[in-house]
C-alpha cells in the first residue's frame, strides 16, 4: 500500500474536527455543515502545449466555509494532488483564519500536474485556464487564491491578469502572493517565519524563559525556517542545528554548530530551495549529521518547519528532556500519537494552525492593501502582524489555561467555535 | 550615569500602559542620558522626597518607555545605514535614507501595542549614550519630536510614532551632531541612540495642548544678579512647552532664594519687552503638511492672547495698569499681561518655588554634581495640579579649566582682571578687541560711540570674528549719561563684554543687567571692572597693539597671538591673557 493510500488527509482532518466537536458538544447541524466543504469545483483545463498538442489537466477549487468572510487559500500544482487533499487543506484554512481572527473563510485549490515538466508558456496557459474555469466563483469578495506548493508569484500574476481581463477592471485583491510593486505586500516573505517566532516569544514569557538564554534546533531551511531563525536570533536566541533536504543525495541532512549557526553564512551556501551545500558547510566548521538528528538536540526549542508527519511515535522519544517548546512552522509535522506523548513529556506545543498563521495573516493584509490600492510600509505590516499573532496566541493560551487543554486542542476549539458561531449568527444552522 | 542598561527597567508589557509600571523598556542595551536621569528621579529622588509636604502639588513622573540602544544598532544593521553615515552625507540624504528604512521587526509590535493604547500626545526624545555626559553637555545636539497622537485610527498614530523614532535616529548623524563631536574630540562612532517616549504633560485647549507652566531649574547660576549667589541656583519658567526655555526663548528667570526679586530689568517697559509673549503648544487640530524630518512638524507657536482665552494665565501673569503705571498681580482689568509669575511667586498662590527650593539641593545630592531639572505642570483629570518631573541631568559645564585662584588674579601678565564676572568657562582664539578710547571718552558723546560700535560689530560679525568689547559705564543704558546706549543687536557679535569704570565719580556699574537675557542665551561673558581688589585693565598694552581701524571714539585692534578669556562662575573671577603665555 502506498503512503498516499495509507494516509487520507481529509479523513484525518475530519477526525480531528470530530474530536473537537465532541469536546465542545457541537450541535448536529453545525457538525454536519463543517465536516464537509460548502462548495467544490472540479474541472478540466485544456492547455495548448508548446509542441502543438493539447493536454487536459484536472483542476480543483474547494471552498470549505465562508461564514466569516471570503474564502482564502493557496493553489497547489502537484502531480499527486487529490480532491481529498484539497478538501482537507481547505478545512485547515478555515480553522487557521479563524484562530487568528481574520474575517476570512477557508478554501484551497490545485491542479494535478508537475510544473517541472511544463515550459513557462505552458504554465501560463494552465494558470489562465484555471481562472477561466472558476472565474465566476473566485474574486476579492468570494474566494482569494494564493501561491502554495509549486506555485509562485509569477503564477499569481498570470492568474490575476486573466481574472482582470475577464472582468474588465483592475481587482488586485483577487489574488495574494503577488510581487511587491505589483500589488504584493511588504513583509510577506518574512511573515510566516516571523509569525512562528512571535508565538515562541510569548510562550517563552509564559514559561519564564529569556530568549537570549535559549537554544533552538530547526528542521528545514526554506523561507519559513530562514525567517524564523532570523527573528529568533534578533531576539537573542541561538540556533545550533539546521536540517534540510540534500537534492543530490536524495536524503535529509543536518548541520550543527555548537556555538550557534551563522544565518547569513548558511544563506550564502544554500540554493533557492533551501538546500545547504555540504562541502562548504564542512569547510565552515559545521558538523554533518543524519537528517533526523535535528530532533534529538539538547535545545530548548524545536522548530519543525519543513514537512508534515516528522515527529512520530517512532522518534518522539529521541527528543531531549531539555526541550520546552515545539513550534510547528510546517503544517501537520506532529502525528496525533506523538502529540499525546509530547503532552505527557510536558513539552509546550504551539500548534501549526496558530504558529504558522503569519503567512495567511499577511496575505489578508495584502488583500486589504490591494482592495484599497494603498500599500503600507514594512514596519506597519510587521507591527500589525506581531499584534495579530500575539493576540491570537493569548486567545488560545488563555482558553487552554481556563479549560486545562493542550494548546492544539484550545486552538481548534477556539477556531471551530468561532466558525460555528458565525454559521449560527447567519442563521445557517 | 548614561551607561545604565535596559535590564534595570521592567520590560514593556502589552496592554498595560495605563495600569502597569510607569517606566518600562523595549529592547536591550543602554538607555542613554535622558532615560538614566529619569530613572534616577524615579528610583532615588522621589523616594527621598517628602511629597506630603506639598499636598497642593501632585508630584509625579510622566508615563515613559525607553527603547534601548540595541534597537538602534539593529535598525542601522537591518537597513545597511552604517555605510551611508560613514560617508558624512548631507542631512537631506540622511533624512531620505532613514525615512525609507524600517524599524526592527522585534520592536514594531510593541510600538503598535503602545500606540493602540495611548491617544495622548507623546514626546519622542533622544537619549544617547554620550548625551548628558558630565564633561560634554549634549543639550540641543539631537532632536525631540512631539506628536499629537490624536488621530482616530491606530495606523496613522503608529506611522507618526514610527517616523518620529526614525527622525530622532537620523539626527544622531546630522551635520550639527558631527560638528559637535569634532569640536569636542569625542568619537562619533561610539555614539548609540536610545529613545525615550513620554506621555506629554499638558491640557487641551481648543486645538492646542500645552502645560500651564514649564520650567528648568539649575542648581548653579553662572549669571547671578543682585544679592543672589551662584550656588543659589536659578529657575526659568515659561508658559507652554519647555522648548521655549531650552531653545533660549524669553522666559522668567529668577533665583529660588529670592523669588520675589525680578530679573534686573531697566524699567517697567524693559520688563514688558523682555518677558514671554509667545508660547509653544502641540497642534491638536488640522494636521499640518507632512514634514517628518521637521522637529516642529506638530508644534504651533501661539500668542499670549490665546492663552488668555484658554484661561491659563491666572496664576502666571501680572497686569499693567496704565493709570498707576504699575503692575498688579493676576488678571486684573484689561491691561497688557506680563508673564512674571507674580501671583505664584509674590502672591504665593502655588508652592512651586517652595518645592523647588527643596528639590534642587536634593537633586544635586542625588546626582552628586550641579544639576539641571526640567518640569511641567498641568491639571490632572481630577483638577488637581500635576507637577511632573521630566528630566534630570548634570549641568552643562562648559569645557576647559575655569577655576581661577586669587594668586592667578594677581599675576602680572594679565591684560584684564575682574572680580565681578558673569558666565563660566573658557573662550579661546579671540584675536580682536574693540575698545572705547579712554583718553577721549566723555558721556556727552556716548550716542556717537554707540554708532561707531555698531559699525564695528556689524563688520566683525559678518566676518565671523568674535571679539572683546571694552567700554565705559553701563552698556545698554537708555540714559546716555550713564553709559553707552546700544541695543543688543549693535553688540551681539561680542564674545566678551567689559564694563570699565571712568574714575571714582562714574555711574554704578550695570553688571550686565541691560542684556541679562541675551547674555545667558548667548553664553556671553560680562566682566565688570570696578577698580577694587585685583580689578584692572592694561590700557598701555591694548593701545600698543596693531590697529585695524581707529575712529574718533573707538579703536579696533587685531592680535597675532590670540587671547584666552576665562571666567570662574563660582568665584565670580574673570581674566584675559594671551594664549601662548602659559
Amino acid at each position: 500500500m502506498s503512503q498516499q493510500e495509507k494516509f487520507n488527509a481529509f479523513a484525518s482532518a475530519q477526525a480531528e474536527f470530530d474530536r473537537v466537536a465532541d469536546m465542545m458538544n457541537l450541535d448536529q447541524g453545525s457538525r454536519q455543515l463543517l465536516r464537509q466543504p460548502q462548495r467544490e469545483y472540479h474541472f478540466s483545463i485544456p492547455v495548448k502545449m508548446d509542441n502543438g498538442t493539447v493536454e487536459v489537466f484536472q483542476g480543483y477549487r474547494i471552498q470549505h466555509n465562508d461564514s466569516r468572510g471570503p474564502c482564502k487559500g493557496g493553489i497547489r500544482f502537484h502531480p499527486q494532488e487529490t480532491a481529498d487533499t484539497v478538501r482537507a487543506l481547505s478545512m485547515w484554512m478555515t480553522w487557521k483564519c479563524a484562530v487568528v481572527d481574520l474575517p476570512l473563510g477557508g478554501g484551497k485549490g490545485g491542479v494535478v500536474c508537475d510544473p517541472h515538466h511544463l515550459s513557462p508558456k505552458e504554465q501560463e496557459n494552465l494558470c489562465r485556464g484555471w481562472v477561466r474555469q472558476v472565474f465566476s466563483n473566485v474574486g476579492p469578495v468570494r474566494d482569494i487564491p494564493a501561491p502554495d506548493v509549486m506555485t509562485s508569484s509569477q503564477h499569481m500574476l498570470w492568474m490575476l491578469d486573466e481574472f482582470e481581463a475577464l472582468s474588465g477592471g483592475h481587482y488586485p485583491g483577487t489574488i495574494t502572493g503577488k510581487p511587491v510593486g505589483m500589488g504584493g505586500s511588504k513583509g510577506r516573505t518574512e511573515a510566516t517565519g516571523y509569525g512562528v517566532v512571535y508565538t515562541i516569544r510569548e510562550a517563552l514569557k509564559e514559561l519564564d524563559l529569556l530568549p537570549e538564554k535559549t537554544l533552538a534546533s530547526v528542521q528545514g531551511f526554506g523561507n519559513v525556517a530562514q525567517y524564523a531563525i532570523e527573528l529568533y536570533h534578533r531576539m537573542g536566541g541561538r540556533t545550533v542545528c539546521v536540517s534540510c533536504w540534500d537534492q543530490e543525495r536524495g536524503e535529509a541532512v543536518t548541520f550543527r554548530k555548537a556555538d550557534g549557526v551563522d544565518l547569513e553564512e548558511l544563506r550564502a551556501m544554500a540554493d533557492p530551495f533551501g538546500g545547504i551545500d555540504r562541502t562548504q558547510a564542512m569547510e565552515k566548521g559545521y558538523e554533518i549529521l543524519p537528517g533526523d538528528a535535528w530532533l534529538s538536540q539538547e535545545v530548548d526549542i524545536l522548530i519543525p518547519a519543513a514537512l508534515e508527519n516528522q515527529i512520530r511515535l517512532d522518534n518522539v522519544n529521541e527528543i531531549s528532556t531539555r526541550v520546552r517548546i515545539i513550534a510547528e512552522g510546517a503544517n501537520g509535522p506532529t502525528s496525533p500519537q506523538a502529540d499525546a506523548m509530547l503532552k505527557d513529556k510536558g513539552i509546550f506545543v504551539i500548534p501549526d494552525i496558530l504558529a504558522n498563521a503569519g503567512g495567511v495573516t499577511c496575505s489578508y493584509f495584502e488583500q486589504v492593501q490591494s482592495n484599497m490600492n494603498y500599500f503600507w510600509e514594512k514596519g506597519e505590516v510587521l507591527s500589525k502582524l506581531d499584534v495579530k499573532m500575539t493576540a491570537a496566541y493569548y486567545d488560545v493560551s488563555n482558553l487552554a489555561r481556563r479549560q486545562d487543554l493542550a494548546m492544539r486542542d484550545a486552538a481548534y476549539l477556539l477556531a471551530i467555535n468561532r466558525v460555528a458561531s458565525a454559521c449560527r449568527d447567519r442563521g445557517w444552522v | 550615569m548614561s551607561d545604565r542598561k535596559c535590564e534595570t527597567l521592567p520590560p514593556f508589557r502589552r496592554g498595560s500602559w495605563d495600569g502597569g509600571e510607569i517606566f518600562t523598556r523595549m529592547g536591550a542595551g543602554g538607555i542613554g542620558g535622558k532615560a538614566a536621569g529619569l530613572l534616577l528621579l524615579q528610583q532615588e529622588f522621589l523616594p527621598r522626597l517628602d511629597r506630603d509636604e506639598f499636598p497642593e502639588l501632585r508630584i509625579s513622573l510622566p508615563r515613559s518607555v525607553v527603547i534601548g540602544t540595541s534597537m538602534f544598532e539593529a535598525f542601522m544593521d537591518l537597513n545597511d545605514l552604517w555605510e551611508l553615515v560613514r560617508g558624512n552625507p548631507s542631512d537631506q540624504r540622511i533624512a531620505d535614507a532613514f525615512m525609507r528604512a524600517h524599524l526592527p521587526p522585534e520592536l514594531v509590535g510593541d510600538l503598535r501595542d503602545l500606540i493602540s493604547q495611548v491617544h495622548a500626545p507623546l514626546a519622542v526624545r533622544s537619549s544617547s549614550l554620550l548625551e548628558d555626559d558630565l564633561d560634554h553637555p549634549f543639550a540641543g545636539v539631537y532632536s525631540t519630536k512631539m506628536i499629537p497622537n490624536n488621530q482616530p485610527d491606530t495606523d496613522s498614530r503608529f506611522r507618526c510614532l514610527d517616523e518620529a523614532i526614525r527622525f530622532v535616529y537620523a539626527t544622531t548623524f546630522f551635520a550639527s551632531a558631527r560638528d559637535y563631536f569634532r569640536a569636542t574630540g569625542l568619537d562619533h562612532r561610539q555614539e548609540r541612540m536610545a529613545i525615550l517616549i513620554q506621555e506629554m504633560v499638558g491640557n487641551r485647549h481648543g486645538d492646542r495642548l500645552y502645560p500651564e507652566i514649564s520650567g528648568v531649574c539649575r542648581s548653579f547660576n553662572y549669571y547671578p544678579s543682585g544679592a543672589a549667589r551662584p550656588t543659589d541656583g536659578v529657575v526659568n519658567l515659561a508658559l507652554g512647552l519647555g522648548r521655549q526655555i531650552v531653545d533660549g526663548g524669553l522666559s522668567w528667570g529668577y533665583c529660588p532664594v529670592y523669588p520675589t526679586t525680578p530679573p534686573p530689568f531697566n524699567d517697567l517697559g524693559d520688563r514688558m519687552y523682555n518677558t514671554q509673549k509667545k508660547f509653544w503648544a502641540v497642534n491638536m487640530g488640522t494636521p499640518p503638511p507632512p514634514d517628518p524630518m521637521g522637529e516642529t512638524e506638530f508644534l504651533v507657536e501661539c500668542d499670549l492672547l490665546q492663552a488668555e482665552e484658554d484661561g491659563t494665565l491666572d496664576r502666571s501673569v501680572s497686569t499693567y495698569d496704565a493709570g498707576s503705571d504699575r503692575l498688579r498681580l493676576g488678571m486684573v482689568g484689561k491691561g497688557p499681561r506680563i508673564l512674571d509669575y507674580g501671583p505664584m511667586l509674590v502672591g504665593d498662590t502655588l508652592p512651586v518655588n517652595t518645592f523647588l527650593r527643596q528639590a534642587i539641593p536634593l537633586a544635586e545630592r542625588t546626582m552628586g554634581c550641579p544639576v539641571e531639572m526640567e518640569f511641567a505642570m498641568d491639571k490632572g483629570p481630577d483638577g488637581a495640579d500635576r507637577f511632573c518631573l521630566l528630566q534630570l541631568r548634570p549641568m552643562a559645564i562648559p569645557r576647559g579649566e575655569s577655576k581661577i585662584t586669587a594668586v592667578e588674579m594677581n599675576e602680572p601678565d594679565l591684560i584684564l582682571a575682574s572680580e565681578r564676572a558673569l558666565g563660566h568657562g573658557v573662550k579661546e582664539g579671540i584675536r580682536d578687541v574693540v575698545f572705547v578710547k579712554p583718553e577721549t571718552f566723555d558721556f556727552s558723546r556716548s550716542q556717537q560711540v554707540a554708532q561707531e560700535v555698531d559699525a564695528l560689530n556689524r563688520e566683525l560679525h559678518k566676518q565671523g570674528r568674535p571679539y572683546i568689547l571694552i567700554g565705559f559705564g553701563r552698556w545698554g543704558s537708555s540714559d546716555p549719561w550713564l553709559g553707552i546706549p546700544v541695543y543688543w543687536g549693535q553688540i551681539h557679535g561680542a564674545a566678551v563684554i567689559v564694563e570699565a569704570p571712568l574714575g571714582p565719580a562714574g555711574p554704578d556699574p550695570s553688571q550686565g543687567a541691560h542684556f541679562f537675557h541675551n547674555l545667558i542665551a548667548e553664553g556671553t561673558f560680562y566682566l565688570t571692572i570696578q577698580g577694587r581688589g585685583t580689578d584692572r585693565i592694561d590700557w598701555d598694552w591694548l593701545q600698543s597693539r596693531p590697529v585695524v581701524s581707529s575712529g574718533r571714539h573707538t579703536c579696533h585692534v587685531q592680535l597675532e597671538t590670540p587671547l584666552q578669556v576665562r571666567v570662574d562662575g563660582l568665584a565670580g573671577f574673570g581674566l584675559v591673557r594671551q594664549e601662548d603665555e602659559r
